[in-house]
């Protein structure tokens, strides 16, 4: 099956989406409608039997929606702006400038794959979360759709490197052709190796999609009646029973989790492949087993890197590794990722890679100083130690005793964090990046280029002021829209401003100082 | 216009606890916790607008917007005239009644908004007005 032509250049008539959408789009429909289907045959069959018009109104009003869809949907691409037009009875018509195309991912479902076909979703890092504000060209047949992406990133076509040799298990495959195109220079980053699935059960997503299961999964069973209700008589067993049982569960549960986190990673992982095209300049990633997505990100607009280390991770020796853009904040963070959970050394070399310089990455981070680092601690023990006072109170007024077990672990745990939280704290400004490091339990590290940075917060409280700290944001377009250094000494918080966009702070300077009433309040260097 | 805010603002609390207190009245409450109640918003109407006019600053350079605000926590945010998107005019209902406004910068960052709140209906026109044409003046998308 032949498509319209083109791709050929930037610019387009308008053109209706690939024709095989009209297998997709009913399918689709159908699937959104079951349930009202569901709701029909039964009704039609209860009242009769033989009312076989409603039943195909079921299924042909579905059908209908979804040609009418095909239809009413074209896009083009014209004078530095690519339109969308969709829409029946509501007309909708989006159109954005050529160059504030940000990202462009291509995203397959299984459906799709079967059929060739993938959706281009186009990012312009436009704030609107709504649907219908989204330029998806949904349906295009991928050599396509590879084009556009490329036209749309100002780009010769990229050509994906052999792309399925380690995807034998995957049910589908590409069918061939825009491989057929000769290779430009393009270099691998990354490949994923299957290896490091073995850092997923220490995330947290693993963690949290296995107790979503287990909560869907318990109701259900509550529902049919056969939930792992255990009647113990405490006046029997006592501890006994749910001891014994939870000896069993724990190790269990452990290692379902573990299965579920390890496949998760493995079917939205698979096939992970990073890739740099230097003519072009712009990062290309895809992944995915059933669903595969590819995403472009352009050079200019990742202005900087963030390696999460949750703790899980960190006493593994492992990380992730994700990209600030520009444009893109936080609710995208799915198309920002560049590394999945994976050996430090690998992080640490992409990361290196993708800000083009290794200082930021690896250089030692100018520490806190003491007082942060006190205050970390007193931030971590003056609650823990507050309940535990309470705790002790109460065991005195006559609680169990086991509740003093409580009031020791607390204020353990807290020192331990704080102590932990104080050593990851650190800040450093090296040629062309802003780096802020901190958290324990997901302990973040993040480099911003110094031209991204878009303005600075100072933020400090009564007890920061006191002891001469402060918050330190260096706003930006991206990410989570800031990267933030916790507990910085006012002059180094005030230095680093200076240095790192220069003109800027300075100006303010001497107001400053005037500004502030609080002695503790002074930037020593105003 | 703070201490009419924190006026009000402490007349509602006092409302919901007065609701809770005796009208629910889930727990028993003494006189003095209503009494400790009453003082502790007093003070907060009596100090907290003060204070905050005594930290509030702003600043506009040709190159810049710089901004103090808070009270307990203090914030202090510059962002460079060329990376401002939008630059807001507003009058609140409180603001109305003394005639002032508030002019709101907002850069692409969603952590970097700037807000001058309380200023003279008129200068905050102007101020509206320059900050425009000077970020105008400036090429870019502004990210």
């Amino acid at each position: 099956m032949t498509t319209p032509p083109a791709g050929a250049g930037v610019e387009t008539q308008w053109q209706r989406l690939d024709q095989r959408m009209l297998l997709v789009h009913p399918i689709r429909e159908l699937l959104r409608f079951l349930p009202v289907l569901v709701g029909v045959f039964f009704f039609s069959n209860r009242g009769g039997g033989s009312d076989v018009r409603w039943q195909l109104l079921g299924i042909a009003f579905p059908v209908a929606l979804g040609i009418l869809r095909y239809f009413t949907t074209s896009f083009r691409i014209s004078g530095g702006r690519i339109e969308l037009k969709r829409g029946l009875l509501n007309k909708h018509v989006l159109s954005t400038r050529l160059e504030r195309v940000r990202t462009v991912e291509l995203t397959a479902q299984p459906i799709q794959r079967l059929l060739g076909l993938t959706t281009v979703r186009v990012g312009t890092g436009t704030a609107s979360t709504s649907e219908a504000d989204r330029l998806d060209l949904d349906g295009l047949p991928v050599d396509l759709a590879r084009r556009l992406r490329a036209d749309l990133l100002h780009a010769a076509p990229v050509a994906t490197e052999e792309p399925t040799t380690t995807e034998g298990t995957a049910a589908t495959d590409e069918p061939g052709g825009p491989e057929a195109l000769e290779p430009p220079p393009v270099r691998v980053v990354l490949r994923l190796d299957p290896a490091w699935a073995r850092f997923a059960p220490l995330t947290s997503s693993g963690v949290v999609a296995t107790v979503a299961i287990l909560g869907v999964g318990s109701q259900v069973l509550d529902g049919f009646g056969v939930g792992p209700r255990v009647d113990v008589d405490p006046a029997v067993t006592g501890f006994g029973v749910p001891w014994s049982l939870a000896l069993i569960a724990i190790p269990v549960l452990v290692a379902g989790m573990s299965v579920l986190a390890v496949a998760g990673y493995l079917v939205s992982n698979w096939g992970f492949t990073l890739t740099h095209a230097t003519r072009d300049g712009s990062w290309h990633l895809r992944r995915g087993l059933v669903t595969t997505r590819e995403t472009s990100l352009d050079d200019e607009r990742v202005s900087g890197v963030s390696i999460g280390e949750p703790i899980g991770l960190r006493l593994a020796r492992g990380g992730r590794l994700s990209a600030i853009v520009t444009g893109l904040d936080r609710q995208a963070s799915g198309s920002s990722m560049l590394v999945p959970p994976a050996p430090q050394t690998v992080v640490t070399d992409v990361a290196g890679q993708v800000l083009g310089a290794d200082e930021p990455v690896t250089s030692e981070l100018r520490s806190h100083g003491p007082r942060a680092r006190t205050r970390r601690f007193s931030r971590a023990l003056v609650p823990t130690g507050l309940i535990s006072l309470l705790l002790i109170l109460a065991v005195v007024a006559g609680a169990p005793p086991w509740l003093l077990l409580a009031a020791v672990l607390l204020p353990t745990v807290g020192a331990a964090l704080a102590a932990d939280r104080a050593r990851s704290l650190g800040h450093t400004l090296t040629e062309r990046h802003f780096v802020a490091r901190s958290g324990s339990l997901f302990r973040q590290r993040q480099a911003l280029e110094t031209t991204a940075i878009i303005g600075w917060n100072f933020r400090s409280s009564w007890f920061q002021r006191r002891s001469g700290l402060t918050t330190l944001s260096a706003t930006t377009a991206g990410g989570s829209q800031s990267v933030t250094a916790l507990d910085v000494p006012e002059t180094d918080a005030v230095g680093v401003a200076a240095t790192a966009v220069p003109g800027l702070v300075d100006q303010f300077l001497a107001d400053d100082s005037v500004a502030d009433e609080s002695p503790a309040d002074q930037p020593a260097s105003g | 216009m703070w201490v009419v805010g924190a006026l009000l603002e402490s007349v509602l609390l006092l409302l919901a606890f007065l609701l809770i207190a005796y009208v629910w009245a889930p727990f028993d409450v003494r006189w003095w916790v209503s009494v400790l109640v009453v003082l502790a918003l007093a003070t907060y109407v009596a100090v907290v607008p003060l204070w905050r006019y005594a930290v509030h600053r702003w600043e506009v350079t040709d190159t810049a917007v710089y901004t103090q605000v808070g009270w307990w926590t203090r914030e202090r945010r510059i962002a460079p005239m060329s990376r401002i998107q939008t630059v807001d005019y507003s009058e609140g209902a409180i603001e109305r009644l003394f005639g002032l406004a508030s002019v709101t910068v907002t850069t692409a960052s969603a952590a970097g908004a700037l807000e001058i709140s309380g200023l003279d209906r008129e200068l905050a026109q102007r101020l509206a007005e320059e900050l425009t044409v000077q970020a105008d003046a400036v090429p870019g998308d502004a990210t």
